[in-house]
């Protein structure tokens, strides 16, 4: 039976170097492209025809945009929508990057952990430099939630500390490992319907067909999961105890 | 797992800032406004319709009461106005009936008068041709002339016959 990580491995194709920084390409950077490629096509060319009554093409754009758009101003209000650029780039890379995975024979780029967590590095990063600057050395309150009696203090800011810490890892090791899991249950049950042969191989076979249909659910939820916290996280930056803490 | 082999993060990473640079700032300069300003124009528009269409509405209900009240005010009008001509045309039948009563009245009183008088000088000339045929036929019986106040008692005393017998007969 084939080994079920083997969808991840990459192999380098051509040897590039930067400053003596291997930028070498391989497959997962080629889709990453593909990704760049097809994002940037969709929604430039649904945003150019500009009608009232939108034509197909850009009736996909809108929703997509009226989608973040709504993430947005759920979590972050009217303010938050200067960070749309950032936000809707953000969805729409790992969306894409998400199905384009799911076609047979291509990469799936967000089962990198080094992708997803350049990701949630940057959308922490982001969240830290921005509650900084907006609220200066008062922003470290983030660690002190509202209401709490001083006696707590010593107790509660350590477990805000590792809180707050954990926000970039769960972020970036939820994208990665749903993404790996999912492949490699449909790599198992590849394998088992090959294996399986025609007697009992369509169960498992019939299994992925299932499957399928679930990664394509979980492509979106990922997608959408990883935007909404990146807009908790920049929003409680943004307005410091002005929202509810959020579970992660 | 093959995604925790170190020798492809840097280009991974590498990869992953510049793709997602490109496209962050393709979209930004050409994709995002136009569509956040479609989907603005859009709701625009339809806030703006719907305003309107309320409006049209509301002048649509002010005009209809307008109407419905001038229609009101009019048939209240007409049905003065008919009364009005009813009891006018009432009030003429009742001073025409007056007045031709009262005309018929005089024409009435006239015609008597002038019957009255008629009468009297019928009366008058059948007396004068009377006492004329009288005194002639007197003259041819005696033959002679009587004098004048012979004439007048003779005449007298024929008269009163006569009017004796005009009243006996009558």
């Amino acid at each position: 039976m084939e080994n079920p990580l083997h969808p991840f491995e990459l192999h380098q194709l051509v040897h590039l170097s930067l400053f003596g920084l291997d930028i070498s390409l391989n497959k997962a950077v080629l889709i990453m492209w593909v990704v760049v490629g097809l994002a940037a096509t969709l929604l430039v060319l649904g945003g150019t025809s500009r009608r009232l009554v939108p034509t197909k093409l850009q009736s996909l754009a809108e929703m997509l945009v009226e989608f973040i758009r709504g993430i947005i101003l759920d979590t972050m209000g009217q303010d938050g929508l200067k960070f749309f650029p950032l936000v809707g780039t953000l969805f729409v890379f790992i969306l894409f990057s998400n199905l384009l995975g799911l076609i047979p024979g291509s990469y799936t780029v967000t089962s990198q952990i080094v992708v997803t967590g350049v990701f949630a590095l940057m959308v922490y990063g982001l969240s830290l430099v921005l509650g900084f600057l907006l609220h200066g050395i008062k922003f470290l309150g983030i660690l002190v939630p509202p209401g709490t009696p001083g006696w707590l203090l010593p107790l509660m800011m350590p477990i805000e500390l590792i809180s707050q810490l954990a926000r970039p890892i769960s972020l970036a090791v939820r994208l990665f490992a749903n993404m790996t899991a999912g492949h490699v249950i449909l790599g198992v049950l590849f394998g088992l319907a090959i294996t399986g042969g025609v007697l009992i191989g369509w169960l498992p076979f019939a299994f992925t067909i299932a499957m399928n249909a679930l990664e394509v659910g979980i492509a979106f939820i990922q997608a959408y999961i990883f935007t909404v916290l990146t807009c908790v996280y920049l929003g409680d930056a943004m307005h410091l105890h002005g929202h509810e803490e959020h579970a992660h | 797992m093959p995604q925790f082999e170190s020798q492809f993060f840097s280009s991974l990473m590498f990869w992953e800032v510049v793709s997602f640079g490109i496209l962050l700032w393709v979209l930004w300069k050409f994709a995002f406004p136009p569509i956040l300003e479609t989907l603005e124009t859009r709701e625009r528009k339809i806030r703006e319709s719907l305003e309107q269409a309320d409006r049209h509405r509301a002048d649509a209900e002010c005009k209809m009461q307008e109407y419905e009240a001038k229609l009101s005010a009019a048939s209240k009008e007409a049905e003065a106005l008919l009364a009005q001509a009813k009891e006018r045309a009432q009030r003429l039948l009742e001073e025409n009936e007056q007045r031709l009563q009262v005309e018929a009245e005089r024409i009435k009183g006239n015609a008597q008068r002038e019957i009255e008088h008629e009468r009297r000088k019928a009366i008058e000339d059948i007396r004068n041709q009377t006492t004329d045929m009288a005194l002639l036929a007197a003259e041819k019986v005696l033959g002679r002339s009587l004098n004048d106040a012979d004439h007048r008692r003779m005449a007298d005393e024929a008269l009163q016959a006569v009017a004796e017998n005009y009243k006996r007969s009558r």
